[in-house]
């Protein structure tokens, strides 16, 4: 572990930026957080939670969904895995394309197509099935 | 993706704020898995991180203790902490600096075990713009 000053760390950044592979879209899995942060353009954003899985990232140039974090991955796959186990279908070597996630969510607590969140999760199956991006799930306990 | 073969005190720790007595005693990491994912986000979500997450967690506005998900308070409970603050400078997609966005603030979550695993600008609350939206509910206490 390494201890860093403030500019040590922006210079540790710039490094990393350096030498980082070109963006493509992504979801990763983060075990700290217990969540999935999926991205779908190399842009600043802010967030706004819709419900208790997911936050929306929107463009703060454009104000379009460009990503999310779902949290409370664990309990969000024990739940579906009890409740809707006909979805492990769709995981292949422990991955999942990340709309089958959201659909799955929509699917189990069923908004109101004319709500703003039945219309934002529109808006997210939308760009989450455009960049085909899988996610790594956590494993079961 | 979770890699396998990251060790989980593989990465970096940043200075922060003690709730507790206000020094800056905090020590803040962040895995290295964490910092190559966002060093592939291009150039604004880099600087993002580079210059203002440091400066959030060394000169929040407020912080914030138990994150309130809904059920599943004990893994969420206490011990979850927001950092929030209102940055000086802001980045456009290519990296330029531009001003701070009005009406937001810049959250960073911190876990139990003092792991910053997300950033962000959020909505502030309109009655007062240093701390984020919905605050009241969203957080079990308030430590600073």
């Amino acid at each position: 572990m390494n201890h860093m000053t403030a500019s040590e760390f922006a210079e540790h950044m710039a490094r990393l930026a350096e030498s980082a592979e070109p963006f493509k879209p992504t979801a990763t899995y983060d075990k700290d957080g217990d969540c999935i942060e999926f991205l779908a353009s190399p842009e600043p954003f802010y967030a706004e939670r819709i419900d208790d899985l997911v936050t929306v990232y929107y463009s703060l140039e454009t104000n379009e969904i460009i990503g999310s974090l779902i949290k409370g991955v664990s309990r969000f796959r024990k739940n579906l895995d009890e409740n809707l186990p006909g979805w492990v279908i769709e995981i292949i070597d422990g991955r999942v394309q990340i709309v089958h996630i959201f659909r799955a969510h929509v699917w189990q607590s069923n908004p109101d197509p004319a709500s703003l969140r039945g219309v934002t999760y529109r808006k997210l199956i939308k760009v989450a099935e455009e960049s085909g991006v899988e996610a790594q799930l956590c494993a079961v306990s | 993706m979770p890699d396998p073969g990251e060790k989980r005190r593989d990465g970096i720790t940043l200075t922060a704020v003690e709730p507790k007595d206000g020094t800056m005693s905090c020590r803040i990491f962040i895995s290295h898995g964490r910092l190559q994912t966002v060093a592939s986000r291009g150039p604004g979500l880099v600087k993002e991180c580079a210059f203002i997450v440091p400066q959030i967690l060394s000169a929040p506005t407020c912080i914030f203790e138990g994150l309130r998900w809904e059920e599943d308070e004990d893994r969420w409970g206490y011990g979850w902490r927001c950092y929030c603050g209102l940055p000086t400078q802001a980045f456009r997609r290519d990296g330029t600096s531009i001003s701070p966005h009005t009406g937001r603030v810049y959250l960073v979550f911190v876990n139990d075990e003092a792991v910053a695993y997300n950033w962000r600008w959020e909505n502030a609350d309109p009655d007062n713009l240093k701390l984020p939206l919905n605050h009241e509910i969203r957080f079990k206490q308030r430590l600073l």
